[in-house]
């Protein structure tokens, strides 16, 4: 039997499998997808970004999406007939080895939101369970052990550090960023250098960055980005099975007592292990979970509160860009411009809150980032003319020819609270079942309008910056369209049984072995993208299973 | 085993070699290939891929075997070859693949301000700007001309193998 069996290889499950594995555990993990490494990866952008190769067909796995208006009405979407899918990366290391890698750390407030701003009408905000200063120790381990690099600004919300700056320096940027400063200076605004999940040099056994041009959405071949994969699994001994889909979790007498997969073509196996981590992304998680209903659980695992599945947060925002055409620039600036290669590392986060009238407002970061290299999707956001209609011939070829040559685009994210809300959530469908036979998971989506406002007022701010650096064509869209990969809830942590599914440490109230690893513990997002709270929050569970597992060890 | 392997090949191809039959009432109007019409109907909308050298036909055989473009999607490419011709047939009474340069271009801005028109259109130029753009171990992109004409390098490292 194993000591510990974790549920999805990526940055929630990782940690746990490193930690413990190095502390002389039998572990093993699960994992859906297959193994894809240093040697494997490439830059193909027809399999990758076209194909999709890293994710799961709809047609043969798919979700069921419920998008809720602010009537409460709602539109339902096959994911197989829509083509939406909420996959992201099925393999070993997970979605962790697509990321752009853009790392931020929560700030104390997000751990604090509902004593810090109040109640908003509609939303189900709360406090977590645990503090930054808990969580702290665990931010510095992801920046020494994933490795971190950047360098710290002092600004209005810089977060408190244990130490005084990364451990690894800044990775080489464009001079465009120093328009971008300059931008800033006029403006007043306070620049930040984005702090990466990327190796700038070589350490912890894996290569520094090549400055590849391809970097979000593709796999790394220097082993310099962060993924759970690089950066935790090759470093440890947790045995790693492949293609094994997790559809069921057995348990008695207030014990999880074995998982049950099946590989690809359908066989099934178990496995049996003292402790079982889950942590398969959280719509996938939840749905495990309502999928494994018995007689103590007839509402679906670790169900009692009625909890799992609530609260599914995203990051909400949306995106924005603007041009610098040849036209407008000096030779010089032409070709720092066209630089391939250099990272452009710059965030913003001077409105992390922010007064409008008389009520403060939890507002975010925005990250700014050089257009994707991906010749064939630039090349096909110019077949439409500027009345919308579609073009072909000499004069597509001439238009995308001028476009690709001779301008760049500078793109924005806006990264603010997805608020909790009642009818987003997780259920599992009664019908529709995926390629195995497994109800598929029932995506139920709804936005609050405060976040449409707030990555509104943000993006204002972004648009400000790129006018002002002489930028054309800006454009911007924040919506409730949730981004897939930046998903979270569904599992919240707290310290009731009644109104949470996990305890303080993410273990299931209700099991005495089952915790819960991944985003879905989180009840509240914070203002950033996920990976980096992931990351420290498994690291943090990982101590807490150590010392449990060293204690019965001590005891036998 | 020569044989069987070109009947394999003939199979996976089989949708652009077999004739795409064009009816009106009991009449049959013209015959095509799905091959002659989609070789025709690319360089009018993207002549540059000749202009470069680049091959854009034959990666409609690639799209037709990839596993990951959905069943659905096939279907529409290969009915709006049959809808163009019929198109085609009803406007100058002959396939889109018989008629002057001009008369095609009139065919494309008549089936452009159809629904499935536009769409179709736009389907085939995105697989045109994959042949022309992806990586040159599937065939198209060839000596990578179309990422030397846009001043691209291209990603490194490159595939070793196809995936589609």
């Amino acid at each position: 039997m194993y000591d510990i069996c974790i549920i999805g290889s990526g940055a929630g499950g990782s940690p746990i499998a490193y930690e413990l594995s190095n502390a002389g555990f039998k572990v093993v993990v699960l994992e859906k997808g297959a193994l894809y490494d240093e040697t494997t990866f490439n830059k193909d952008e027809l399999a990758v970004s076209r194909r999709d190769m890293f994710t799961p067909p709809l047609w043969e796995q798919k979700h069921i999406i419920n998008e809720y208006s602010q009537s409460g009405k709602f539109t339902r979407y096959d994911g197989e007939e829509s083509g939406w899918s909420f996959w992201n990366g099925s393999m070993v290391g997970g979605s962790s080895n697509l990321m752009s890698g853009y790392f931020h750390r929560m700030k104390p407030a997000d751990f604090e939101l509902l004593s810090s701003y109040g109640e908003v009408k509609g939303a189900n905000v709360v406090d977590w369970c645990i503090s930054y200063d808990e969580l702290e120790p665990y931010y510095d381990k992801v920046e020494k052990v994933i490795g971190v690099s950047g360098n710290v600004v002092e600004h209005d919300f810089q977060e408190p550090r244990s130490t005084p700056n990364f451990p690894y320096p800044m990775l080489e940027t464009n001079g465009v960023t120093k328009w971008f400063d300059a931008a800033c200076e006029t403006l007043e605004f306070t620049p930040v250098p984005t702090p990466r999940a990327v190796l700038s040099q070589n350490a912890l056994g894996r290569n520094g960055c090549y400055y590849s041009n391809f970097c979000g959405s593709y796999g790394c071949e220097s082993g310099a980005k962060g993924s759970a994969r690089a950066a935790l699994l090759q470093k440890c001994k947790a045995k790693v099975i492949t293609d094994a889909f997790v559809y069921r979790l057995d348990s008695k007498e207030g014990r999880v007592t074995k998982a049950h997969y099946y590989t690809k073509h359908g066989i099934p196996h178990t496995i049996n292990a003292k402790i079982f981590v889950l942590a398969a992304q959280a719509i996938e998680s939840s749905r495990l979970l309502l999928n494994s209903k018995n007689d103590a659980f007839p509402n679906g695992m670790a169900n009692s509160s009625g909890e799992l599945g609530k609260n599914l947060i995203f990051s909400a925002g949306g995106s924005g860009s603007g041009r610098f055409i040849f036209e407008n620039l000096t030779k010089e600036q032409r070709e720092t411009l066209m630089q391939p290669g250099l990272f452009f590392n710059r965030s913003l986060q001077d409105w992390y809150d922010y007064t409008d009238g008389c009520h403060i407002y939890k507002g975010g970061t925005i990250d700014f980032l050089f257009e994707h290299q991906n010749i064939i999707s630039r090349v096909n956001r110019e077949l439409y003319d500027e009345n919308g209609n579609i073009m072909w011939g000499e004069k597509l070829a001439e238009k995308i020819e001028k476009r690709v040559t001779t301008s760049r685009v500078l793109t924005f994210e806006v990264f603010n609270d997805w608020l909790p809300t009642d009818n987003c959530n997780v259920a599992v469908d009664e019908e529709e079942t995926d390629k195995y036979g497994v109800p598929v998971g029932v995506i139920n989506l709804n936005s609050h309008p405060q976040d449409l406002e707030v990555g509104e007022h943000l993006a204002q701010k972004a648009v400000a910056v790129l006018e002002a650096m002489g930028a054309v064509e800006i454009d911007y869209s924040i919506s409730g369209s949730p981004p897939p990969n930046l998903v979270a809830g569904g599992c919240r942590f707290g310290n009731d049984a009644k109104t949470s599914v996990l305890d303080k440490n993410c273990k299931a109230h209700d099991l005495e072995n089952l915790y819960v690893t991944d985003a879905s513990f989180m009840p509240t997002g914070g203002s950033v993208p996920y990976t980096w709270t992931i990351y420290a929050n498994s690291f943090r569970v990982a101590d807490v299973i150590k010392e449990e597992l060293m204690r019965d060890s001590s005891h036998s | 085993m020569q044989s069987l392997l070109k009947r394999r090949n003939f199979l996976k191809a089989g949708f652009l070699s077999s004739a795409v039959i064009l009816t009106s009432g009991c009449d049959i109007f013209g015959v095509t290939t799905s091959r002659d019409t989609i070789k025709i109907l690319q360089n009018d909308l993207f002549p540059k891929a000749k202009d470069l050298g680049i091959n854009t036909a034959d990666y409609i055989t690639i799209v037709y075997r990839q596993h990951k473009i959905a069943k659905r999607d096939k279907e529409f490419l290969k009915n709006g070859v049959k809808w163009l011709n019929e198109t085609a047939i009803e406007m100058f009474k002959q396939t889109y693949t018989k008629l002057s340069s001009l008369q095609r271009q009139e065919v494309l801005r008549e089936i452009v301000t159809t629904q499935w028109g536009e769409s179709w259109i736009d389907t085939m130029l995105r697989y045109i700007m994959e042949a022309s753009l992806g990586d040159p171990i599937y065939g198209g992109n060839n000596r990578q001309a179309g990422w030397k004409w846009l001043d691209f390098e291209g990603g490194k490292p490159r595939p070793k193998k196809v995936y589609l």
